[in-house]
């Protein structure tokens, strides 16, 4: 009960603040400016295809030949063509189930959106909110007041924590409503019925459709920002770890940016280092398992990237805990 | 109007953010459980196939659809403007038909492709047999890689260096044997549209050893027009005498695919064909 | 009405509010505080005096249990800060360092963030707090708005909001006029009447001595004094300025004395207006001894002048004393 006392009016100021820093407004003015030009490019996409192909089927069948000639290249990387060979299986099977992977409504663009934005996107939107949570008070000496408060320290982080995993929430579930509310009037409502394929198993180089099976793209949408959720809040634990470590709240972001950039590109490189694959920004594109794309580093699963991101998330809440509450204001 | 108090404003934020943070849990739950205890569902999809288009003449019908089909000939491999015989020829339909739409529907050729690859693909591609059915004009080119890579064991551009004549001649009738297949799974899925296999040349032809080559070359070509002639919508036209005394400028750097103006030639002569 | 208030301090003796007892404190290897004790008792104004770099905020710091001691025990209204910091912060309201307040809120905003930090604060009281530091017009402003004078007040008024038995104000006086000075000063005396006990650091003394009941003085890490400011100067010598028709006679004949030290021109620290005098000899030594050296120097046939007495003020006392420390 004592443990409890002022938990929620302080959470309730740890929010409040975040809200009048206009942190959020930011992440919405982002978004009200990148989804429109995102939903513009789609529709020129859109209009080529449509151009070139007069139905769906024609341009998967050709998307299909492409990676079949990419496949039959020399030049090609093996890891490259293992990646394509996997697509390739994937499309065919949707082609033989006659369901259209690309489908021009609203939900679909924010299915492919969501999962685009995963690794670079949502982290840099996490970093928007999370970075100056403590850095941000450090520097402006207002650490000062705070801990001076009867106030345990650790509910002072907690507080922050619980703020910060709102906000989280509350990023990821605008992105998708703007997402979906900017596109669907290019687009269209629809959507939200339409099938999409889940459940395939990759073994090695070939893909194992016997556990694929159809769902709603409506609950596909809600897995995946899911998934988004958990990837997001261990960036956003990283994030507030590396807020109580440094004080400058610039540093604070070009650590995480760093940290997470380099993620990237590793996943891109399809890197033969196998030990990468316990670096935490190599395992956020948790959406992957979900569409069936191969990893990005072989023999990585769901269940590995899950238990990579909670031991990073944990890790990262027992430093900000014992640092936080140990440490010596002293500027 | 007074601006919200802060007690208001947190009740509305903290609402919607807990109302934010359950559904995506929910969402996170679902996924786990989907993705680590899977399970296979038997999803039905509708069968989706076009109708054929109409038999007759293109100049009489209101559009013409083409699909291509085969190897890298077809692909346009060695066609630095990247167009092939397969633009070039819709380019030249559209100056022959004024009056009527010609578009391609696919150009499905993949490099390196052999006659038993492609007809499994015919067999059991949805997408081909979709992307074929659409068509009423059908041009196709295979076998050069069964014939070359059989014959020197390699990739077909570095066939040159070790070409054997002999084997080229043994391995002849299991060739065509292929062929035979692709064309008649080519006749089931679409009889209506008028097919056009373009026949093979000799890319070897200046080199004195492979020289006689061009006797093999003209023996499959011999026996690939009695396989077609059995199906009245099906014809082949020739190109082996195109490059035999222009390989300097019809063929390519890699000396085996034809450049721009040799696929022009290959497209001029199937405009001739059609009708 | 001063000296009803000296009674009740008095009277509260006993009642301590805070008590530091032995505090050291090392960083990086370095003692910055090398022993600390002192009490401040219930009502009372207590100044916290030491040159810069002395390890005033630092004690600070250690009181509001920003800054752990690495020895040492601080009890506020007998709670141990390190061991219930929520009980013992309970009773503290504190400005340490500048006056911080969140520059994207306003002033309201600003006290109710703090207000929810503390139980039993509701909005009366807040109104009341702004009221009593004179901010109630502009309470609605964002801070970034505000001038320094307006954040130091809003400072006092977040610190004011949990009704502390004691208020710790860090340099208080910095950056404020001298009318500011004068408002702050009479604010911490009415503060002080109301039971409140006001900690006081400051390097400038001759706002403190003005104010301050009891003072400690720290240099180096290491309390030197802590008494009235009555005591500590009661206890050192004054300065008695001489000025002779002959001064070198004059000067001959006080050196001769063995209770009388002459202080050289440069050494003094007396303020330059008091010496205008032309000639003058500046002695230290009780001024009980004035009388008898005059009737010794006119039986000497010795003219005299002048004889001033010139009581030392804190700051002479206190720079005589860090002084000696840095020689020593």
């Amino acid at each position: 009960m004592k443990a409890l006392d002022r938990l929620l009016p302080l959470i309730q100021n740890e929010t409040l603040k975040i809200w009048k820093k206009k942190r959020f407004f930011v992440i919405l003015l982002v978004l009200l400016i990148l989804i429109p030009i995102f939903t513009y490019a789609q529709h020129r996409i859109d209009e080529t295809n449509k151009k070139n192909f007069k139905d769906w089927r024609n341009q998967l069948v050709q998307q299909i030949s492409e990676y079949q000639n990419t496949l039959a290249s020399d030049r090609i990387p093996e890891e490259w063509k293992l990646s394509r060979r996997i697509a390739v299986q994937q499309l065919q099977y949707y082609l033989d189930h006659d369901v259209n992977p690309n489908s021009p409504d609203g939900v679909t663009f924010t299915r492919t959106f969501l999962s685009n934005a995963v690794t670079l996107f949502f982290p840099l939107l996490v970093l928007a909110l999370a970075s100056d949570l403590v850095s941000g008070e450090s520097a402006a000496g207002t650490i000062k007041m705070l801990l001076t408060r009867p106030v345990r320290r650790w509910k002072i982080l907690f507080s922050k924590l619980v703020a910060l995993s709102l906000y989280v929430s509350l990023t990821v579930v605008m992105t998708a409503v703007l997402c979906y509310l900017i596109s669907g009037a290019v687009f269209g409502y629809k959507g939200w019925e339409m099938p999409v394929f889940t459940g395939f198993v990759i073994n090695g180089s070939s893909i194992d459709s016997g556990f694929a099976h159809a769902i709603p793209q409506g609950l596909y949408l809600l897995m995946e920002a899911g998934l988004i959720w958990v990837s997001a809040m261990t960036v956003a634990l990283l994030a507030l770890m590396v807020s109580v470590l440094v004080r400058s709240t610039a540093a604070s972001i070009v650590t995480m940016m760093a940290a997470v950039i380099s993620g990237t590109i590793l996943s891109n490189m399809a890197s033969s280092w196998h030990s990468a694959k316990f670096i935490f920004s190599v395992n956020l594109q948790l959406t992957d398992y979900l569409a069936g794309s191969p990893p990005p580093i072989t023999g990585m699963t769901l269940g590995f990237s899950l238990v990579t991101l909670a031991c990073w998330g944990i890790a990262s809440l027992i430093v900000s805990f014992s640092v936080f509450t140990k440490q010596d204001i002293l500027n | 109007m007074r601006p919200l108090s802060s007690g208001n404003l947190w009740r509305i934020i903290g609402i919607f953010a807990v109302l934010s943070t359950l559904l995506l849990v929910a969402g996170f739950g679902f996924a786990v459980k989907d993705l680590l205890y899977p399970k296979g569902g038997a999803f039905t999809g509708k069968s989706n196939v076009p109708a054929l288009p109409a038999e007759g003449k293109l100049s009489e019908g209101k559009d013409i659809v083409i699909t291509a089909i085969g190897d890298s000939l077809t692909k346009g491999t060695g066609d630095a403007s990247g167009e092939g015989y397969v633009k070039q020829l819709v380019a030249l339909l559209k100056q022959k038909y004024p009056d009527t739409s010609v578009r391609l529907n696919n150009n499905l050729a993949v490099n390196g492709l052999k006659a038993d690859w492609l007809e499994q693909l015919l067999e059991s591609d949805k997408g081909y047999s979709f992307a074929l059915r659409q068509a009423n004009v059908i041009v196709f080119t295979i076998g050069g890689n069964d014939l070359f890579q059989i014959a020197s064991g390699t990739s077909p551009g570095k066939a040159a260096d070790g070409l054997n004549l002999d084997k080229l001649k043994a391995d002849l009738p299991q060739a065509l044997n292929r062929l035979a297949k692709v064309v008649k799974r080519l006749h089931a899925i679409n009889p209506h549209a008028q097919v056009v296999y373009v026949g093979m040349y000799n890319p070897f032809y200046n080199i004195p050893e492979y020289r006689g080559g061009s006797l093999q070359i003209q023996q499959w070509n011999e026996r690939a027009y009695a396989l077609l002639h059995q199906y009245s919508n099906m014809t082949m036209v020739p190109t082996f005498d195109l490059f035999e005394n222009a390989i300097g400028r019809y063929l390519s750097s890699d000396h085996f695919h034809p450049n721009h103006d040799g696929y022009a030639q290959i497209a001029a002569r199937i405009v001739q064909s059609l009708e | 009405m001063q000296h009803a208030r000296q009674e009740a301090v008095l009277s509260a003796h006993q009642d301590v509010v805070l008590s530091v007892r032995d505090i050291k404190k090392q960083i990086g290897g370095k003692p910055i505080i090398k022993d600390v004790t002192f009490e401040v008792r219930a009502g009372e104004i207590f100044g916290f005096l030491g040159p810069n770099g002395a390890g005033k905020t630092t004690t600070i710091r250690m009181l509001v249990d920003l800054i752990k001691p690495s020895s040492g025990e601080i009890r506020i209204c007998g709670e141990d800060i390190a061991r219930h910091p929520e009980a013992a912060l309970r009773h503290v309201g504190c400005i340490v360092e500048n006056p911080e307040a969140y520059s994207y809120l306003t002033g309201w905003e600003n006290l109710e963030h703090f207000a929810r930090m503390q139980r039993g604060i509701d909005n009366a009281r807040i109104r009341e707090v702004a009221a009593i530091v004179g901010l109630d017009a502009r309470i609605h402003d964002k801070v970034k708005t505000y001038s320094l004078g307006m954040r130091q007040r809003l400072g006092i008024a977040q610190a004011l909001l949990g009704r502390p038995k004691l208020l710790i104000l860090d340099e208080p006086t910095n950056g404020l006029d001298p009318k500011g000075i004068k408002e702050l000063r009479e604010f911490v005396r009415m503060l002080a009447d109301q039971g409140m006990s006001l900690f006081i650091s400051s390097h400038l003394l001759s706002e403190i001595q003005l104010m301050c009941d009891r003072v400690a003085i720290i240099s180096r890490g290491e309390v030197l004094a802590v008494g009235t400011v009555d005591e500590l100067i009661h206890g050192a010598d004054n300065y008695v300025v001489w000025q002779f028709e002959q001064p070198e006679a004059g000067r001959r004949l006080l050196a001769s004395e063995s209770d009388v030290e002459l202080v050289a021109e440069h050494e003094h620290r007396i303020d330059e207006s008091l010496l205008g005098m032309r000639e003058a000899i500046i002695t230290a030594m009780s001024p009980d001894r004035i009388p008898s050296l005059v009737e010794k120097a006119v039986r000497a046939g010795i003219g005299i002048v002048s004889v001033h007495s010139i009581a030392p003020t804190l700051e002479q006392l206190f720079l005589r004393m860090t002084e000696g420390e840095s020689i020593g």
